[in-house]
């Protein structure tokens, strides 16, 4: 009998039960697509934030202070990194993480009227093949994503090979020699002489200005560094900085065990400056504090941020939900009246009443659910230009959301109802 | 009893009699007028205070020697350009070579707290220079050199003065106290700081400056603008954007409020639709008495105005109600995030309260129209 009075219900006030679910569908679909777009927000923004270049810096170790400290030239200071061990980065713990990195290798060439440049040797688009299947076009392409280019168009190592005699030129260097794309130059370096193709011209508006890019080994032929390079640019995804990883940062020895290990196993900038330092032979690894606190900040905030909205408009979801249960309860007075008149007891109308929204909610909590993942998706695309990761704890809350919202707005107006006295009810008062 | 009177007299009576169920209503409008009106002062207040935390990247502009030389007076002329308002911090820089140990550094002389304002990023470890006689050395220097916090280092200047015939150079030496190590990840490791007037004092050169770093908030547009205006009319600086930071926080920046902005749309419509859901719930409900009206007499589009007149009543009431709790939640979420207060937007309550009004008034309508169209006799009968 109870089945049948439920289904009677959902059948005849087949127009009612669907506002009611309706409405829950759009309270669930608002709480799933904002929790999933908060819960993914941190990642998306993080990303975003590559676009200032890289956040660790990996040098010699001995070098990181005669280099920059003595202006000594650059063959003569002595300590390089391997190249050989690049692929060793993608390796790492948090390889996951590191989403771009490039190797760089300085020199000075003479040009054919004596005067001196800087030249640099990098990746461009350097396409990586990882032992674990992973493909990657790394280098300063993806990494100098604030320059302008001027004239010519990026260098294309991919389609020129990695020894292509191609390069391309700050913007300062353009105006001083008055050269434009397509005009070559020759250059004397250390070893060997080389004549370059100028593919580019690009505006960094600052001191890169001045100074050659051209494909790493073709740098390191004219300058007799084969297999070497003295510094490695790292563009990883981090965890903002606590108290935890300043600490570690400084002696990760200072730390217990269990410490170490969330320290480790947390993409901090400075683990994966450790984990760095573990794989590349007489490196140091370190944040560049620019870029590092200043995506930290900007995360914490957006997250911040998008926790607030995502309460708030959790609260307007529930509200909403609770208003209308209410409404649609209260309305149902008179069959209520009925029911009690004819003998039934409170326990069983309320019982009969929540099972019946119980039951609408639940359809409408699963529709409203793939309609909030679908809304996710929409953010995500327009404003990202990726998906949305759906992370698992969605669900159980949205759930569990729904659920305690539909009973708990049920709850004030069925008291109201079981005050009521059958009589007056069904005398239409 | 005049018309109106009496037209005033059932909207009221009507509100107050039911009052719970007027009040569920009222309720729900309210909160999609807070969410309107708190969500779009968020909206409107993220690039600034955004822009603000983008300012952790440091300087976005710089000036230096158009002509021969830069001197603070230049610079002081530059800045008077830039709105107080926008201007985050302005550090002047003078860079020498000098020698700690006999070997060759690069000592930086600048004002403190222009750099602390530019340079957010930075990590000093201990205390940052505060009076005459105290310098800060870079994380390299330190390390290469063995410097502590708290010792005292000599640092020799030589003069760059023409030597007549039978001089000696005689090099200039202070003794400065360690008071802080700075830690950047950047070039800066490897300089050593102090104080404009220590440099000078050393030097015996006083004036010129190398560089000046600015922070200035304001997106792309504001700060091509200012360093039109600088170069045209301030002839002996010459002001740069820092490419790397102005680009990139265009692109950031236009990202999140696209973000805010999409959220703000899907959280209004989904709100709005509530409203209407139970707008329509609560009207639905009453075909009744609305047929009871008809059967005494009254026509169709004197119960629509009524209804309509209770409609605008609640919408109005919500729409106050959801302008002063939109703009707490705003106040709220901007104290916790940004911990600063948001601005008071006053056209954002007539926006909110129309906009309060529009959907409760449409949302009602359609359910009245059926209503009213129905025979008197079935509604009453209760079919």
């Amino acid at each position: 009998m109870f089945l049948r009075m439920i289904r009677g219900t959902l059948f005849r006030q087949w127009k009612k039960m669907l506002m009611i679910a309706f409405t829950i569908a759009l309270g669930a679909s608002l709480a799933t697509a904002m929790l999933s777009v908060m819960l993914d927000v941190g990642d998306k923004v993080n990303q975003e934030l590559k676009t200032y270049g890289a956040n660790i810096t990996v040098v010699p170790k001995s070098a990181s202070v005669l280099n920059n400290l003595y202006d000594v030239e650059g063959g003569s200071a002595g300590t390089y990194l391997d190249e050989a061990e690049l692929g060793k980065i993608k390796t790492i713990f948090w390889a996951f993480n590191i989403v771009d990195f490039a190797p760089f290798v300085s020199t000075t060439a003479t040009l054919d009227d004596g005067s001196e440049i800087t030249a640099v040797g990098s990746w461009f688009n350097h396409h990586i093949s990882l032992p674990t299947g992973e493909e990657l076009d790394a280098g300063v392409a993806s990494m100098r994503s604030w320059w302008e280019i001027s004239e010519g168009a990026w260098l294309d190592e991919q389609s020129a090979g990695d020894q292509a005699d191609l390069c391309m030129i700050g913007i300062g260097l353009s105006e001083k020699y008055g050269l434009h794309p397509g005009d070559t130059l020759h250059l004397s370096g250390a070893s060997a002489d080389r004549t370059l193709k100028i593919s580019g011209v690009f505006d960094a508006g600052g001191e890169e200005d001045d100074i050659l890019y051209a494909p790493l080994n073709t740098v390191q032929a004219f300058a007799d560094l084969e297999g070497k390079i003295d510094s490695i640019e790292v563009s990883a995804l981090t965890t903002p900085d606590n108290e935890l990883a300043e600490r570690a940062a400084k002696d990760p020895s200072s730390l217990t065990v269990a410490q170490y290990e969330t320290w480790y196993c947390t993409a901090y900038a400075s683990s994966i400056c450790y984990q760095i330092q573990e794989v590349i032979t007489d490196s140091v690894a370190s944040p560049v504090r620019q870029v590092a606190d200043s995506e930290g900040a900007i995360l914490n905030k957006t997250q911040l941020l998008m926790i607030l909205i995502t309460i708030l408009s959790l609260i307007g979801a529930a509200l909403g939900i609770c208003n209308l249960v209410t409404a649609s309860v209260m309305e149902r007075s008179s069959e209520i009246g009925l029911l009690k008149a004819i003998g039934a007891q409170n326990a069983a109308v309320s019982g009969l009443v929540q099972t019946e929204i119980f039951i609408t909610a639940i359809f409408g909590g699963i529709a409203g659910f793939f309609a909030g993942w679908g809304f996710a998706q929409i953010i995500g695309h327009t404003v990202f230009g990726s998906a949305i990761t759906m992370r698992p704890m969605v669900i159980p809350i949205v759930a569990v959301l729904v659920v305690i919202v539909t009973l708990i707005g049920s709850i004030p107006a069925i008291r109201m109802l079981l005050r009521l006295s059958p009589c007056e009810v069904l005398h239409g008062r | 009893m005049t018309k109106q009177k009496m037209f005033v007299r059932m909207i009221t009576a009507s509100l107050v009699r039911r009052r719970s169920r007027m009040l569920v209503a009222l309720l729900s409008i309210a909160i999609g007028a807070t969410i309107l009106s708190g969500l779009v002062t968020i909206y409107y207040d993220v690039p600034r205070q955004m822009g603000a935390e983008f300012r952790n990247y440091g300087a976005n502009m710089i000036f230096t020697a158009a002509e021969d030389a830069l001197t603070s007076e230049d610079v002081a002329q530059g800045t008077a350009m830039i709105d107080s308002q926008d201007l985050v911090g302005c550090a002047p820089y003078r860079y020498e070579n000098v020698r700690v140990h006999e070997s060759p550094v690069v000592a930086a002389g600048t004002n403190m707290e222009g750099a602390k304002a530019t340079s957010p990023y930075w990590h000093v470890e201990g205390e940052w220079v505060s009076q005459s006689g105290q310098i800060m050395v870079g994380a390299n220097v330190a390390e290469s050199f063995r410097l502590k916090i708290g010792t005292t280092v000599t640092v020799s200047y030589t003069p760059e003065i023409e030597l007549k015939k039978g001089e000696t150079v005689v090099d200039e030496q202070r003794d400065y106290e360690i008071v802080g190590i700075l830690e950047t990840g950047g070039s800066e490791e490897d300089y050593i700081y102090m104080s404009l007037e220590d440099l000078a004092g050393l030097t015996k050169k006083e004036g010129t400056l190398d560089v000046c770093e600015l922070s200035v908030s304001g997106g792309t547009d504001v700060l091509n603008s200012y360093m039109e205006k600088i170069n045209s009319t301030v002839p002996s600086v010459k002001a740069r954007l820092v490419k790397r930071v102005t680009a990139s926080e265009t692109t950031v920046l236009t990202k999140l409020q696209a973000l805010v902005l999409l959220v703000t749309i899907v959280v209004l419509a989904l709100t709005m639709i509530c409203v209407a859901t139970t707008m329509t719930a609560v009207v639905t409900e009453r075909r009744k008495e609305i047929g009871l009206r008809k059967a005494i007499g009254a026509p169709n589009s004197s119960i629509i105005s009524e209804f309509m007149g209770e409609s605008v009543l609640l919408g109005l009431l919500g729409g106050i109600l959801g302008s002063v709790l939109g703009f707490l939640f705003a106040q709220r979420v901007s104290l916790h995030v940004f911990s600063s207060a948001i601005s008071f937007r006053f056209w954002l309550v007539p926006v909110t309260i129309l906009v309060s009004v529009a959907v409760t008034c449409l949302s009602s309508l359609l359910p009245i129209r059926s209503a009213t169209e129905i025979d008197p006799a079935l509604v009453l009968k209760g079919e």
